[in-house]
């Protein structure tokens, strides 16, 4: 197959979690939400692991050390792997539409135009609420729509979802 | 069709001054609803019990139950009702739980009139109306006198239309509808012939007398308990049959689509054009020596594609040969040539991905859709207008990064996406950021009209890297009208772009699908 002849922008980088880098400013999220999705993470390594000691009183074979290692093993590789994609969470609001990028072993990147809204959601769970954290979600008539930003502060989460509700408001088109 | 007639006596359209009455079902219905019952209570007792207690009582305890049923659909007859409040209808209904359900009318995306067999003898209809956001079929109206459903489907759709769509209804209350498409019986049936499963109807039926030869015995309950067993799964083309019966489109005074098809239930859809949301062409495999396809509309609220096909909610065309479809295609969406949908094949480095479909996929940008299509045994073409598009997503696996590929989906509401599938990573971002800049213009296209050619240079980047079949998308088509009301009426005028050295046997407005 020929390459495109025409380059749309002739510096592109091959990055797809930086597409247009002179066009977009891309925000980040909280960095605070890695230490969230880590306790996250350290909550069900403690019940894994608790769920297999009492295995382990129960039977008394050595095999449960081995899955204990497992578990152990698999959460410090996915914590590392943590950091890295809460870096990769990012979004950017353009003229008209939302942009959300995530996701490193699959990346996606979602585009959604204000006037498709059809509705904000924000949320915080406990934990997300200790740490000072909310999680927009954008949502369209589309069901594969896929607009969510976790980790925003309070204040941040508020301004998007008043912002997004009133850009929504002023160009609702729906369906 | 009956149920086209026209609104002998027009309610006032605006909002009435005070409530409106509370209207009731017709008093025919709980009966209607009963017999329903007695089929499903029967199905559900099964042969098993009718062989093991016998035919009299079975019938009594069916019986017993059904008066029950009855009953208990009088009363929840007589709690049933509904009425339009300025533009919204209301439904209030429940037995124990009462439900008041308001259904705001500007969300309206399509109304249905059902008619099953016994519907069809007693001269009552179904209403159902079609809402965005609910899996299933929102709000159920079972039933009305044909009459009754026809005038307020009428009235149901003004109100839903444009603020001043009422005035301008009732003045051209006098239906003038024209005829699109009229699909022959036997076309319905000689394709349902060249599926699949119809393929197997004979080894069933050999299977299951050859079993019966072996066993000798032919009782009724094992005949009867086989054949439902085999109905399930074998019979699928002749459910088709009986639904794609008597299949015709045509569109209204008001430039909606008005489907009606089905035998022993018919089916009338009324859907306004602006409510499609995509359309898929599709070519199975054993109609390709007919030349035949079949058509499939995307309408928001209908179930998605997990339960769409056996239903039968979004044919737009049950078969039908390359120029009807054609045709249809161009109503539909004005401007769209099936004919005419460049479309370009991923990089060459997608084949350890797709090994033999590589050139029958392919996705491409005309001025006013967006073209994606895939498969090699059946081929598939899925159109989307930009106007529709909900969101764009950009999405790149672990096996795609290492080929430098990603996937751009374009979502509708219509549960299906447009997508294009392992493109090259720069390609795709340039897609992206086409259809993002398309479906604005494309929305706010009804104001400014000159801003709606695209910026052109990153459109190039998409059909020049278009090996074969590269009609130029960008230079004719500026004079295609947009989606917008009047163009909506005036739909085969237009400059049709002719396909390379073909012609279409009727290309201008009564398409070539008549008889």
């Amino acid at each position: 197959m020929t390459e495109p002849s025409v380059s749309p922008a002739p510096t592109h980088p091959a990055d797809p979690l930086e597409p247009w880098p002179d066009a977009v400013a891309w925000r980040p999220v909280s960095p605070k939400l890695i230490t969230v999705e880590l306790i996250n993470r350290a909550i069900w390594v403690v019940i894994l692991l608790a769920g297999l000691t009492v295995g382990w009183a129960l039977t008394g074979t050595g095999w449960w050390f081995a899955g204990m290692a497992a578990v152990v093993l698999f959460a410090v590789y996915r914590s590392f792997v943590t950091v890295r994609a809460v870096r990769a969470w990012g979004y950017a609001e353009r003229d008209s539409d939302l942009l959300v990028r995530h996701g490193l072993l699959i990346r996606r990147l979602s585009i959604v135009p204000y006037a498709r809204m059809q509705y904000v959601d924000v949320t915080a769970g406990p934990l997300e609420r200790a740490f000072g954290l909310a999680t927009v979600q954008l949502h369209t008539a589309a069901a594969a729509s896929d607009a969510r930003i976790p980790g925003l502060p309070p204040e941040e989460a508020s301004r998007l979802r008043d912002k997004l509700t009133a850009l929504g408001e002023d160009r609702a088109e729906g369906l | 069709m009956t149920s086209t007639d026209a609104p002998t006596h027009p309610e006032p359209a605006p909002a009435p001054p005070g409530e409106e009455p509370r209207r009731r079902l017709h008093p025919l219905s709980p009966l209607l609803q009963g017999a329903k019952s007695i089929v499903v209570i029967a199905a559900a007792l099964s042969w098993q019990t009718l062989g093991q207690v016998g035919p009299g009582r079975f019938a009594l305890v069916v019986l017993a139950l059904a008066v029950g049923v009855v009953v208990l659909s009088v009363i929840s007859w007589l709690n049933t009702g509904y009425h339009v409040v300025g533009r919204e209808l209301r439904i209030q209904d429940g037995l124990l739980w009462r439900r008041n359900r308001a259904i705001p009318l500007e969300r309206l995306q399509a109304v249905e009139l059902r008619r099953p067999l016994l519907a069809q003898l007693t001269g009552l209809a179904e209403l159902r109306l079609e809402v965005v956001g609910g899996g299933k079929t929102e709000a159920p109206l079972a039933y009305l006198s044909v009459r009754d459903a026809a005038a307020l489907r009428e009235r149901l759709l003004a109100l839903a239309g444009h603020a001043s769509a009422p005035a301008a209804t009732a003045a051209t209350a006098p239906q003038q509808q024209s005829f699109l498409v009229r699909v022959r019986n036997t076309d319905v049936l000689i394709a349902q012939l060249l599926t699949p499963q119809a393929f197997f109807i004979p080894f069933g039926v050999a299977f299951v007398v050859f079993q019966f030869l072996i066993e000798g015995t032919w009782g009724f309950v094992a005949l009867a308990s086989t054949f439902t067993a085999m109905a399930g799964v074998l019979l699928q083309p002749i459910r088709r049959v009986l639904q794609d019966w008597n299949f015709r489109l045509a569109r209204d005074a008001d430039g909606r689509l008005q489907v009606s098809f089905g035998l022993l239930e018919t089916r009338s859809q009324v859907v306004p054009l602006h409510r499609v949301q995509a359309i898929t062409a599709t070519w199975p495999l054993l109609w390709r020596p007919k030349g035949w396809l079949h058509l499939r509309l995307d309408i928001a609220g209908y179930a998605g594609p997990q339960s769409g096909d056996d239903k039968g909610n979004d044919r737009l065309l049950p078969v039908g040969d390359f120029w009807t479809a054609r045709a249809l295609a161009w109503d539909v969406l004005p401007g769209v040539d099936l004919m005419a949908l460049p479309t370009t094949p991923p990089p060459d480095r997608a084949r350890w991905f797709h090994p033999f479909a590589l050139r029958r996929m392919g996705a491409g940008l005309t001025d006013q859709v967006f073209v994606s299509r895939w498969g090699i045994l059946t081929r598939q073409v899925s159109v989307v207008p930009y106007a529709r598009l909900q969101s764009v997503r950009v999405v790149q696996g672990p096996l795609q990064r290492l080929l430098g590929l990603a996937t751009v989906y374009a979502d509708t509401a219509g549960g299906r996406s447009g997508s294009a599938r392992d493109r090259d990573l720069a390609e795709a971002w340039a897609l992206a950021e086409q259809l993002a800049i398309r479906s604005q213009l494309a929305r706010g296209a009804a104001t400014p009209r000159d801003t709606i050619t695209p910026p052109t240079d990153a459109v190039a980047a998409v059909p020049a890297a278009a090996g074969e079949a590269a009609v130029p998308a960008a230079t004719g088509e500026a004079a295609v009208p947009a989606a917008e009301d009047e163009a909506w009426r005036q739909p085969s005028e237009g400059p049709r772009p002719a396909g390379p050295g073909e012609q279409p046997p009727g290309a201008g407005t009564p398409p070539a699908g008549r008889p």
